[in-house]
């Protein structure tokens, strides 16, 4: 594999999404635990953006950065007598450790088929799209070849939009995501509303 | 330019009931505004209101009345089956028992708050869409607005710390269950391109089939999934949290939650398991064996833990806690005996049957608990039920009848469905299941017997509990009581609604 | 183009890391910054597995908006539950949360 720009650029996200989400576990101090979970967040955001998700890249900053990870120093804010804390493991922790080992080599394996590329077209026919292209290729039109990187990125946003409310079937479920919202809004009032009695 | 759907195309009145309650839902949130704070029985009568037009609505239904046509709404995302019109009824009957019993719990509790009936509804409306979803989307959505209503309500009762504690640990152990969810289905997307089931199923055949490597992606998702649905309805070994939850929360929040989140848990089970399987078999022929061996280990691991360490526990809670993890091993039974070709109908019948007997007869048995909280206690031991027959005799009766129906007594709704569980399993050619659950039943026997055995037979020194509840609560327990008995002795109520059931492939 | 299998063995690495730390932290707010790694974790899959597979569908970029939507909700219900308990017992160690007893 020849290094590229991306190969660099996916290195870089990667290191940070996995380094950070590994201090965030490890770290001996809540609020570094906290700003490692923003950088692990920044990384995953730059993985997207690689993945030509431009729309997802942007809401995962603004919700999961902007709006989670504050949310979380706050409540660190707010409990800080709990931030000196000595011993930041239980004393199961060697057993999650052979737990989280396990879990991921059974994924790994899930996954190692895909190493073959040639398998991954085997396995997944002719849905996978041209696989060591940058761009995914339309399987209507694959004699005209390559779609244009900014078209694909102006459908994919339009794309979402337009999913949530027509024919494609997710009206639903995006109906039920505000209910969901709201049920999570008042149980959250509920919970840490002081009682005025 | 996107054109958007309308109503009729959307097949909108099919989901009537879901529509009612969301609605109703909204009512209540704004009236409650305006309802004083010493005038909270009529946000509880509003809040029955509104689950009672649903249940109106899903009965009608479910009797065969057409409401709304086709059998799909939302462009495919949403089923309307006779499967969708019963778990409806059952969750909204649920709801209701859950309202009569909790509204003298508040009040003594001074944990009156309007909300408690609002985060009631969104639950049930969640328990609803699972029974109804066949799109892995709706099923996480409808998952999380049936769970996170729970973890507000086993908090409820503050500054109570077991509440808050339980209320905790029910969420981060949710919570640490859905990303499971969610690692699953993104695998089985990754293996199936879809997120909707028929369309899942029909890519499994050939993953399955074929020599593909694609096979254990798809198999690690489907685990994945049922791992965070294990959770969900406390099956063993995923039933830690049970116990500790069910003691923890309040009793009426215990008594709702115990049958609403295993009626969504298991319909969703069966949406994902045996439809998977009428598609498998419709292109097949013939069944693929893919997860009915691991669901008959879950099944058997759940009655036996469940059964056996019911037998130690002292605190009456508790025990029904460990009861209700049993229970979920005979359900777990019907859902394996789906696995045989041929038998899916028959399974989903009999789970259906056995949760419409369960939400009657466990709401119950949770209403006498409440009643027999009312001494000013927060724990209820076994001892506590000794003598309970001498100074109320109707409680005592009343307890005696949901005891039988746990145990699974004849002329009791629970024998009907035991019967119809072990029908199942016979049909699907598990005599060795079927015989474990038969003597799992004995074993319950045991402790169920026992505090029939304390109430009538030995002399009680406890607090007397008056026979006279308040009016709400009463009710309850009538109804619970009176249910439990006319569907163990006219059992064609449920098992008619129960006929029509099928998890046949719906066209889009 | 970097390949597929990257992405899923970064979104794997991720989950366990996410898991561990929901089983071994004892301070309820790190399990519930774990639980957000798993959530993302599993959002990286599906964007991977969408990007790869499947780019002239759009379900698999909706699948993942509507986890930001779950995460959210969870991470506000959950952080209120903790803060209020913190408020009443002082502290906020899940020693009794103990996940893996059977």
């Amino acid at each position: 594999m020849e290094i590229t720009w991306q190969t660099i650029a996916f290195a870089a996200f990667a290191v940070m999404t996995l380094g950070g989400g590994l201090m965030v576990v490890i770290s001996r101090n809540l609020w570094h635990s906290a700003l490692f979970l923003m950088l692990s967040f920044f990384g995953t955001s730059g993985l997207f953006v690689l993945l030509v998700a431009p729309f997802l890249a942007a809401v995962q900053v603004l919700v999961y950065i902007g709006a989670i990870a504050i949310l979380v120093l706050f409540a660190i804010m707010l409990t800080r007598r709990m931030m000196g804390l000595e011993e930041t493991q239980n004393t199961q922790w060697p057993a999650a450790a052979a737990v989280a080992v396990i879990l991921f080599i059974i994924l790994v394996i899930t996954v190692s088929p895909l190493v073959d590329e040639k398998a991954v077209t085997d396995i997944f026919g002719d849905k996978v799209a041209n696989f060591n292209a940058n761009l995914p290729v339309d399987p209507d039109a694959k004699d005209s070849g390559v779609v244009a990187n900014q078209d694909l990125n102006i459908v994919t946003v339009e794309a979402i939009g337009e999913a949530l409310v027509t024919r494609d079937g997710f009206v639903l479920p995006f109906e039920l995501a505000s209910i969901l919202l709201t049920a999570a809004l008042i149980g959250a009032i509920v919970v840490a509303r002081e009682d005025e009695a | 330019m996107f054109s958007t759907p309308t109503f009729d195309e959307l097949n909108i009145w099919a989901a009537l009931p879901m529509m009612a309650l969301a609605f109703g839902t909204c009512i209540l949130l704004v009236a409650d505004l305006f309802i004083p704070k010493d005038k909270k029985v009529y946000t509880a009568v509003l809040a029955g209101i509104g689950l009672g037009v649903s249940l109106l609505i899903a009965l009608l239904q479910a009797s065969g009345v057409e409401i709304g046509d086709k059998s799909t709404a939302f462009e495919g995302i949403f089923v309307v089956d006779q499967f969708t019109h019963v778990v409806n009824v059952i969750s909204l009957m649920a709801g209701i028992i859950g309202i009569m019993v909790s509204y003298d719990y508040l009040e003594r509790t001074g944990t009156e708050r309007g909300e408690f009936y609002t985060l009631i509804l969104f639950s049930t409306l969640g328990a609803m869409l699972m029974g109804s979803s066949r799109n892995l989307v709706m099923i996480f959505i409808a998952l999380e607005l049936l769970s996170i209503p729970l973890y507000i309500l086993s908090g409820f009762r503050r500054p109570m710390l077991e509440s808050e504690e339980s209320a905790m640990k029910y969420f981060l152990l949710g919570a640490f269950s859905s990303g499971f969810l969610v690692y699953g289905i993104a695998l089985i997307y990754g293996a199936t391109g879809s997120f909707e089931l028929v369309n899942v199923w029909q890519t499994a055949v050939d993953i399955l089939e074929g020599e593909g490597a694609g096979q254990f992606t798809l198999l690690i998702g489907i685990a994945m999934v049922l791992i965070a649905l294990g959770f969900k309805v406390g099956a063993v070994p995923f039933h830690m949290w049970q116990p500790d939850v069910y003691q923890g929360a309040p009793t009426p929040v215990t008594a709702f939650m115990s049958v609403t989140a295993k009626t969504g848990g298991f319909a969703a089970m069966l949406r994902v398991l045996v439809t998977g399987l009428a598609v498998v078999s419709a292109s097949q022929g013939k069944a693929i064996d893919v997860w009915q061996d691991s669901v008959q280990v879950i099944a058997v691991l759940t009655l036996i833990l469940g059964n056996f360490v019911a037998i130690t526990q002292t605190d009456l809670k508790r025990m029904l806690a460990y009861s209700s993890i049993a229970h979920g091993g005979y359900i777990l039974i019907a859902i394996a005996a789906g696995g045989t070709f041929g038998v899916g109908d028959s399974s989903a019948q009999a789970a259906l049957v056995y949760l419409m007997a369960y939400t009657f007869t466990n709401i119950g048995a949770f209403a006498v608990v409440i009643a027999l909280e009312r001494n000013e206690r927060n724990t209820i031991t076994l001892n506590d039920t000794k003598g309970l027959a001498q100074h109320s005799p109707l409680l005592a009766a009343a307890m005696t009848i949901f005891m039988l129906s746990l145990t699974g007594v004849p002329l009791t709704a629970g024998f009907i469905g035991k019967f119809f569980v072990f029908k199942a399993a016979l049909e699907a050619n598990l005599e060795v299941l079927a015989v474990i659950g038969v003597l799992g039943s004995v074993v319950s026997a045991y402790y169920y017997l026992r505090i029939i055995v304390n109430m009538y037979m030995i002399e009680g020194d406890a607090h007397p509990v008056a026979d006279k509840q308040p009016l709400a609560l009463r009710s309850a327990l009538w109804l619970t009581a009176m249910g439990t008995l006319i569907l163990g002795i006219l059992p064609y109520i449920m098992t008619d609604l129960a006929r029509d059931v099928t998890l046949a492939i719906v066209g889009r | 183009m970097v390949p597929l299998w990257f992405y899923l063995v970064v979104s794997a690495a991720l989950f366990a890391i996410g898991a561990y730390g929901a089983l071994a932290r004892r301070n309820a707010i790190a399990i519930v910054m774990s639980v957000e790694l798993m959530l993302n974790a599993a959002n990286i899959n599906l964007v991977a597995f969408w990007r790869y597979l499947n780019p002239f569908e759009i379900n698999g970029q909706i699948f993942a908006a509507f986890v930001f939507i779950v995460a959210a909700a969870e991470a506000a219900v959950g952080l209120a539950l903790i803060i209020a308990i913190y408020r009443s017992r002082q502290t906020v160690i899940v020693e009794d949360v103990n996940m893996l007893k059977w």
